[in-house]
């Protein structure tokens, strides 16, 4: 039993891997974690053009809220 | 969207995973977090998106496919059919079977993240090898601890399992442990574990000496990739990989991380030096001002959660130190070393252009002396875990440094309320009183705790008594040299620059009380009134804070003996009196050293005999001792003194004298518990040790002060002379000079010219007392038209003034001469009435005999009209003599009398000034010249008005008077008699006038 687990471990995490090239692939800028992560909210049934969406959102709200704290620190800074 | 309620934990757990990873935003509470969580779910909940389309997505692939055929990317179009063919056919980690809907839904959801592929720049990695050798580089970590020693039993694993840590210890089942659990049957190569010194022979410069030090010295664990320190495979100590081992199997998805690996003894060692306030570590960092346990540190016999949690304890405790440390060198100026209080006049001289903030550097020294003390116990451990005699452990060093900590968390709770909350721009002034408040309320609140937090009040007494040292010596200064120095404006008091001393206003205007608090706010108005208009925008800004608590009873003290020394030393600055004051100053005590020696003996009287009897045998006697404690604390329910109790105490004494030497916070604990009152004994304390002085000091100042005055500066003279001219008590002198107005103005000759006003007053005085005639003089008023109506209003225009010389001018002020005026006004008034009466002649009735010619039947009334006339006169007469009499007599003289005898027992000049007020107000009053008795005091003068309008009458002789005009006057006479009887007799029956007649 446990080497059956062990083994369908294995074939996940390659299956994993191949996801992780095909990620690399089309340019997606996922790392393992996050494409982890997606995969498991796919496999729960969430919408992947809705997830895709709020990815892309929050990549840009998540940017220009840096920037925002950048020019911040550069204001004190002068 | 069948799944959705059953998964809706396990979304929202990911959801936020996918926040965290995708933003970095770590904390979930943060603001924008809860918006991207709120909006991710409503995104998740509400699109617009058909479900996945197993078709779509297949034509996507082969879409994607042509198009790099068509970009001529053969290997990419190739390596991308193969790919996504794979991961079709390969499983989930959730989803069974292969090209379900899931695999579709997770390359849907790349298709649409995918940014222009085929622009893209890939080279398909050797996918299987690499993640192997993923997996051989992380996992190698873990493994290597067998390998270190065998040199490469197992290369490029390409499974890695289970089965073979079990194999690993089954083939060493037996070795070292580094908690020490089997020490025999050491493997040798172990030893370079313990950094213990092996006399080796080796010359520097030869090539191997650098990897001999590196192995025998101290493993450079900081350094990233570093080698890794050998050590057994003993399942105890590999708690880690066993627990990562079974992450790694339970959990597919489970990412392996770089790890940096650390021994217990460097564990011990970084904590030490964070206590010790060393700020560059490996295991600690440090991100401005706060202490956060580095992430990847592992130990290897714990669990990375367990060891993370074991060291964010400390790193709070870290934290705590290296907040105090700065604040340190913040007011040391950075300086390794704060000078010690005795030197502070050096200290002075070393910051040049700011007046240090003396308050702070000495509650910094007392830091300094308790960081000291806990730097040795730091060092002492760190000896002996160099020695590496015993087993040292990092809970074992915990504990033995549990009291240090916790007495570290007291101190760093009372610097975080008492300095670092307190605003930057707050005064220093505030500041001050603020710290020595917190450790006021400190000690009170751990006081009342009672025995459980005899260590915090302890260290919290001593740190207190240093903090508060500067104050004591402001206040020492101030009260015995009269000089208030006080270069920080830390002091709760403080000089009013722009106020020369021999000014008048200096009493009331010189110093500023910063007076923080609402609830004491009228108090402190009441002590410096005049000083309020600056103390109140101070309480405005800072209100949340008191004033200093400890020495509010004794504030109004220390104000006046302050005040009336600076005065004192004024007054005397002429005399030479300098040598004698520094031969006494020589052997004087400073107020805080009084305070320490009577805090000392206060405690010593309780602790040295029983000590004596203690030494030899207290270990056999200590448990009966601690037994008869309890039994003791009854006892002094009923003031029952038990030495035993004492003897217990003073053994934590003993314990504790080492950690403070000037005297030992276990002293007041043998105060404290021996008075068995726990809340106040602290306030007991400073009652019998603190107050005592000052208040001596207090008396001794005023008392000199006032001798001075009544002795030096004539002040009794002065007030003399007040009630000589203005309550006309010199009475042949001030007679001469009214009368001289009042024939004026009888003659109809003009009297208010200055030049004619002062000749008289000086001809009048000058005679008699020589030494005022230049002080007084009289001025004329304008006088508003409205009150003019009445002749004897006339008088009010008239104002005498008296020149009182610095500092008796602080006694009798201009307010206070005003008030005299007042009364000198009505005397005037009462006096020109009865003038006019008394020097009215019997002229017409001479006239009458003269002209007997007359016609008889005038006769009649014309000498009705006299006879009429002659009775009024003599009413008024007596009206005026007795309201004269009564004013004169039974008002000023008495009251007079009554004020002579307490001006001898006032102790102060504050005392001396209310006095007066109260003396003054009190004749005021009973003049009538109160707003409330107004009424009294028109109808009053409306008979002295009559007075003199009858007067004028008379002296216009008989042809002039009329019938109807003598009516008038009996009738307004009458009127104003009765009026005047009947509100007296109410007044008198009711008691509101005691001194009435």
């Amino acid at each position: 039993m446990a080497s059956a687990t062990s083994a369908n471990l294995n074939a996940v995490r390659e299956t994993m891997d191949v996801l992780l090239e095909i990620s690399r692939l089309l340019n997606t800028g996922l790392d393992m974690e996050s494409l982890s992560i997606c995969v498991r909210l796919c496999e729960q049934g969430i919408n992947p053009e809705a997830l895709s969406a709020v990815i892309k959102e929050l990549r840009k709200a998540s940017e220009s809220l840096k920037v925002q704290q950048q020019q911040h620190t550069k204001c004190h800074f002068k | 969207m069948a799944h959705w309620s059953t998964f809706d934990k396990e979304t929202e757990k990911e959801t936020k995973k996918l926040i965290k990873c995708i933003s970095g935003m770590e904390d979930e509470e943060d603001q924008n977090f809860q918006l991207a969580l709120k909006f991710t779910w409503s995104n998740f909940r509400f699109h617009r998106f058909l479900d996945v389309d197993s078709h779509k997505v297949e034509r996507s692939i082969s879409g994607i496919y042509e198009k790099l055929m068509v970009h001529s990317d053969l290997r990419k179009a190739e390596s991308w059919m193969r790919l996504t063919d794979e991961f079709l056919n390969s499983p989930l980690p959730q989803t069974d079977g292969k090209k379900t809907d899931a695999h579709y839904s997770v390359l849907s959801m790349l298709f649409s993240l995918s940014g222009s592929p085929s622009n893209n720049d890939f080279t398909e990695r050797p996918r299987i090898k690499e993640a192997e050798a993923e997996d051989c580089f992380d996992w190698a970590k873990y493994l290597m601890e067998g390998e270190d020693i065998d040199n490469g039993l197992y290369p490029d694993t390409p499974v890695w399992s289970e089965d073979e840590s079990e194999d690993d210890d089954s083939q060493r089942p037996i070795s070292r442990e580094d908690s020490g659990i089997q020490l025999d049957r050491t493997p040798p190569e172990d030893q370079d574990n313990t950094n213990k010194t092996v006399p080796v022979t080796w010359t520097v410069g030869e090539p191997g000496a650098r990897a001999w030090l590196e192995q025998h010295v101290v493993t450079p664990y900081w350094v990233t990739h570093s080698p890794r320190f050998p050590h057994s495979l003993h399942l105890h100590s590999n708690l880690l990989n066993v627990w990562d081992q079974h992450l790694y199997n339970t959990d597919p998805l489970y990412l392996p991380e770089e790890k940096a690996f650390v021994t217990e003894t460097q564990v011990i060692r970084e904590t030490l030096w964070l206590f010790s306030g060393v700020k560059k570590h490996f295991i600690f960092q440090q991100h401005d001002g706060k202490v956060s346990v580095r992430n990847d540190v592992v130990v290897t016999h714990l669990t990375s959660n367990c060891l993370r949690s074991v060291l964010e304890y400390i790193a709070v405790y870290g934290q705590a130190v290296f907040r105090l440390q700065r604040f340190i060198d913040e007011v040391t100026g950075c300086s390794s070393e704060p000078c010690p209080p005795g030197s502070l006049s050096s200290h002075n001289s070393k910051k040049g252009s700011e007046p240090p903030f003396r308050t702070y550097q000495a509650f910094v020294w007392a830091l300094n002396k308790y960081f000291t003390s806990f730097k040795e116990e730091l060092t002492t451990i760190e000896r002996e875990l160099i020695c590496n005699d015993e087993t040292m452990t990092l809970s074992a060093v915990l504990e033995r440094l549990g009291p240090h900590l916790s007495q570290i968390k007291v101190l760093h709770k009372v610097f975080c309320t008492g300095v670092a909350d307190v605003p930057p721009a707050t005064p220093n002034v505030v500041r001050a009183s603020h710290l020595l408040n917190t450790l006021y309320k400190a000690i009170i609140e751990y006081d009342s705790v009672g025995e459980a937090s005899e260590q915090a009040v302890a260290l919290l007494f001593s740190l207190w008594t240093e903090t508060v040292r500067p104050y004591l010596e402001i206040v020492d200064e101030w009260i015995v040299h009269g000089h208030l120095f006080d270069p920080a404006k830390e002091f709760i008091i403080q000089r009013n620059k722009d106020v020369p001393v021999n000014h008048r206003d200096f009493w009331y205007a010189t110093y500023t009380l910063y007076s923080v608090s609402e609830t004491v706010e009228s108090e402190e108005k009441l002590n410096d009134s005049a000083s309020g208009s600056s103390g109140g925008d101070q309480s405005s800004s800072s209100r949340q804070l008191t004033m200093v608590s400890f020495l509010k009873p004794v504030l109004k003290q220390i104000i006046m003996a302050g005040k009336s020394m600076q005065l004192l030393r004024n007054l005397h600055c002429t005399e030479a009196e300098s040598s004698e004051k520094s031969s006494r100053d020589a052997e004087r005590k400073d107020l805080y050293t009084l305070f320490l020696e009577s805090v000392q003996s206060r405690l010593r009287s309780q602790e040295t005999s029983p000590t004596n009897t203690v030494t030899d045998d207290q270990a056999t006697r200590r448990s009966l001792i601690k037994m008869q404690s309890i039994v003791a604390q009854h006892l002094e329910m009923e003031n029952v003194h038990d030495p035993l109790l004492a003897i217990n105490f003073a053994r934590l004494y003993l314990e504790q004298s080492d950690f403070q030497e000037r005297f030992s916070g276990g002293d007041f604990i043998v105060d404290r518990s021996s008075q068995s009152v726990t809340c106040q004994t602290f306030e007991l304390t400073l009652r019998s040790c603190l107050y005592p002085h000052i208040e001596r000091r207090y008396i001794e100042c005023c008392g000199n002060l006032m001798k001075t005055l009544k002795k030096d500066y004539k002040l009794l003279e002065y007030l003399q002379a007040m009630r000589n001219y203005f309550l006309l008590e010199a009475g042949d002198a001030m007679y001469d000079f009214y009368t001289a107005i009042f024939n004026k103005v009888q003659e109809k000759e003009s009297w208010q010219q200055p030049s004619f006003l002062n000749v008289q007053l000086q001809e009048a005085v000058g005679q008699r007392y020589p030494e005022d005639s230049n002080r007084l003089s009289v001025f004329l008023e304008n006088m508003d038209p409205s009150r003019k109506k009445h002749p004897v209003n006339n008088l009010e225009v008239l104002t005498l003034s008296y020149k009182v010389p610095w500092p008796v001018d602080i006694v009798i002020s201009s307010e206070c001469q005003k008030i005299y005026n007042q009364v000198f006004l009505l005397l005037l008034q009462i006096k020109w009435a009865k003038y006019s009466l008394d020097t009215l002649r019997f002229i017409h009735e001479l006239k009458l005999q003269e002209a007997p010619a007359e016609d008889v039947k005038l006769k009649e009334p014309v000498h009705q009209q006299i006879h009429r006339m002659c009775l009024l006169r003599v009413k008024l007469m007596h009206f005026v003599n007795s309201l004269h009499n009564y004013i004169m007599t039974r008002i000023l003289h008495s009251t007079g009398l009554e004020f002579q005898h307490q001006v001898q027992e006032a102790k102060d000049l504050d005392q001396l000034i209310k006095i007066h007020y109260r003396y003054l107000a009190t004749i005021h009053d009973r003049c009538l010249l109160r707003e409330k008795v107004s009424f009294v005091k028109e109808a009053i003068m409306k008979v002295l008005n009559l007075v003199l309008i009858f007067s004028d009458r008379w002296q216009a002789g008989f042809g002039a008077w009329k019938i109807e005009s003598i009516d008038k006057m009996e009738s307004d006479f009458k009127n104003c008699h009765m009026f005047l009887v009947t509100i007296l007799n109410k007044a008198v029956c009711r008691g509101s006038f005691p001194h009435c007649k």
